[in-house]
């Protein structure tokens, strides 16, 4: 649930139990302040009966009106103290049953006992009472009404800096060369947010820069003395004497020093293209690229009799030459050296997608790790650094491409969408 | 011929002079900027290896020196860093070539043999080998006087031989110098073997003797033993 949403909700609850346990008080006591009104004017209405018998000794005569009736009626009971009360009785001038306030006492003239019982109609004090409650609930609905449209339009306004920042940092990547941009709010918790979102990407990116550095040092450094050991090999290997003997360690150095300055070859790479040091700005025809590195493969698919299935259609990108070259050459290589003996290699492309399709020893592989680094699923026997597939996928973040791994009736196949949208 | 190397690291320095001496080249070396450039102020070579991180100033100022002194010293740059930038300009400041660390000696070889040929226009463009002719500038290849075609990788192979002569070749440095360093070939050498078996009978075929010995399953000599 949303913050505001929770937050609307308790308000809500809270104002509209505010108002009617208000609206209940506030009736009853204005209810109470009436009637004792009402009884007061009973009262005063009382005293001049009272008045006049004691000065007159005879009943004064009365004229009955709309809101007022006086009655007298002779008793024989013995004085009693006086008594208000409500009760619906018939209006005879406005002929119907309506609430009145009684009071009833006795008097003595002429030596007779009289009952007094003055009425007073109560309905103007009613009407008053459910003004009141219309008001107020008038007044409950309204305040609703603009607490809904003050969430609305204020308060979305109010955290559009929060939603803004929470954009940013979902498309923030740490490899992007630029600092995390917010924009600057006038809210001091945003702006505390802000600041230290951007203070911790900061370092996180001062961190990754050194950790990269640190990657593309170390792979520097570590050139001169492979070079060292593979020319110290290749001196090595003049001695056919020593080779007699030792031809097998001598050539399993020679493999490692190999894979060591592959895998060098990889992370470096991995780096520039990190490192945006390659400009996508040449126009590439991805269909003579494809067919150029296949030529160059052929030798290796032979070897393994694998049967080539190709539909090219002339496809011309802007994009960089070496990283085409590169990306179809990472492809192919895993195509053809994780197929198997009289496997199958198929390869499409046309203006929106470039496929390559290769059957394997290898069950269908995770698609979620298939372009991480170092990823090999465990039954491989193949050689390679487990660097191709990432490498290409680098080259298909920084060209905008999407990039899908499939497995369907024993083909793995990979896809690259040139329209990322599609 | 006369070759000068620069290359501070002093092992890799000697390996070179070492395998360069026994193709008949004579090899002079140097460790630093400073003995470098007197070398270079004094002395003409056919071919300059060059390292650009030197003690003392970078290899680009070296070949600025080149420049501006108007020498035509052939010069290869042997460079850690396979970075493209350096590599431009390095080819800008006059450098014919451009080699990354770790690289095989027999492909140096090749590439220095190339700079000197490219250099020397008068001089003999014809590669012998007992009963083989190789003509570089027309790419073509005689046997016993007689034109023999090969595919390009054939040609480049026998190239390739033909400079590192009496040498053993290992499998990964032919590997490399066929299929440049893009392609990944680390599981299967398989297919030199093909291009081998071919060259071998062709060049037999055409009356040559059979000068590929294969030593140790490692690699291949090309040798008239």
């Amino acid at each position: 649930m949303k913050l505001l949403a929770k937050y609307n909700r308790v308000n809500i609850i809270a104002t509209i139990g505010i108002f009617i346990t208000g609206s209940i008080a506030f009736y009853f006591v204005l209810r109470h302040i009436l009637v004792r009104q009402l009884d007061q004017s009973l009262e005063s209405e009382q005293q001049e009966i009272v008045q006049y018998t004691q000065q007159f000794n005879k009943l004064p005569a009365v004229i009955q009106t709309n809101d007022q009736q006086v009655y007298f009626n002779e008793t024989t009971t013995i004085p009693f103290h006086r008594k208000f009360y409500s009760l619906y009785k018939f209006n005879p001038i406005e002929k119907h049953n309506e609430l009145f306030r009684d009071l009833r006492f006795s008097i003595t003239a002429n030596q007779h006992s009289y009952e007094v019982i003055v009425s007073k109609s109560q309905t103007g004090t009613q009407d008053l009472l459910r003004l009141i409650i219309l008001v107020t609930i008038g007044m409950i609905a309204l305040i609703l009404l603009i607490g809904f449209f003050i969430n609305r339009t204020i308060l979305s306004r109010i955290w559009k800096p929060f939603y803004q920042t929470i954009d940013k940092i979902k498309t923030y990547h740490l490899s992007s060369q630029q600092p995390l941009q917010l924009e600057p709010t006038s809210i001091d918790e945003f702006s505390l947010l802000n600041e230290n979102i951007s203070g911790m990407t900061e370092r996180s990116q001062r961190e990754y820069k050194s950790l990269k550095a640190f990657t593309a040092n170390a792979a520097h450094e570590m050139q001169t003395p492979l070079a060292v050991i593979r020319t110290k090999l290749d001196m090595l290997m003049q001695h056919e004497n020593l080779l007699a003997s030792q031809a097998q360690p001598v050539q399993e150095m020679e493999q490692a020093v190999y894979k060591l300055s592959r895998l060098y070859h990889s992370l470096l790479l991995l780096t520039k293209i990190e490192n945006q040091q390659f400009e996508l700005n040449e126009t590439v025809q991805m269909d003579k690229v494809i067919m150029y590195k296949l030529e160059e493969l052929t030798e290796i698919a032979d070897a393994k009799k694998i049967t080539t299935r190709i539909k090219l259609s002339p496809v011309t990108i802007v994009f960089h030459q070496q990283l085409a070259e590169i990306l179809t050459v990472n492809l192919l290589n895993n195509a053809i050296r994780y197929n198997n003996e009289n496997g199958i290699l198929a390869i499409e492309l046309n203006d929106s997608t470039f496929t390559i399709a290769n059957t394997s020893d290898l069950p269908a592989l995770d698609d979620k790790k298939v372009f991480q680094r170092f990823y090999r699923h465990n039954d491989t026997k193949q050689e390679g650094n487990g660097l191709g597939l990432s490498i290409v996928k680098q080259i298909c973040d920084l060209a905008g491409y999407r990039l899908a791994y499939g497995y369907q009736d024993g083909l793995h196949t990979i896809v690259i969408f040139f329209n990322s949208g599609s | 011929m006369k070759i000068l190397i620069i290359e501070d690291e002093p092992s890799l320095n000697k390996s070179m002079v070492d395998y360069l001496t026994a193709q008949q080249y004579l090899v002079e070396a140097v460790s630093s900027y400073p003995e470098a450039l007197e070398k270079i102020e004094c002395y003409r070579y056919d071919c300059i290896v060059l390292d650009l991180g030197l003690p003392g100033g970078n290899g680009l100022q070296l070949l600025q020196e080149l420049k501006v002194n108007q020498k035509t010293d052939g010069v290869i740059i042997i460079s850690a860093r396979n970075e493209l930038d350096d590599k431009i300009t390095g080819l800008q400041l006059g450098a014919d070539d451009y080699l990354t660390k770790p690289f095989h000696l027999p492909e140096l070889s090749v590439r220095i043999a190339s700079i000197i040929r490219r250099k020397n226009m008068q001089g003999n463009n014809t590669i012998s080998f007992e009963k083989i002719q190789l003509e570089v500038a027309a790419k073509t290849v005689f046997i016993n006087g007689k034109e023999i075609v090969f595919t390009k990788k054939e040609y480049d192979l026998l190239l390739y031989f033909l400079i590192n002569k009496n040498r053993v070749l290992g499998k990964s440095a032919i590997a490399e110098h066929l299929w440049g360093d893009d392609m990944d070939l680390a599981d299967n050498y398989d297919f030199i073997y093909t291009h081998i078996k071919n060259l071998r009978k062709k060049l037999i075929q055409a009356g040559a003797d059979d000068y590929i010995h294969s030593v140790y399953g490692m690699g291949y000599k090309f040798s008239s033993l």
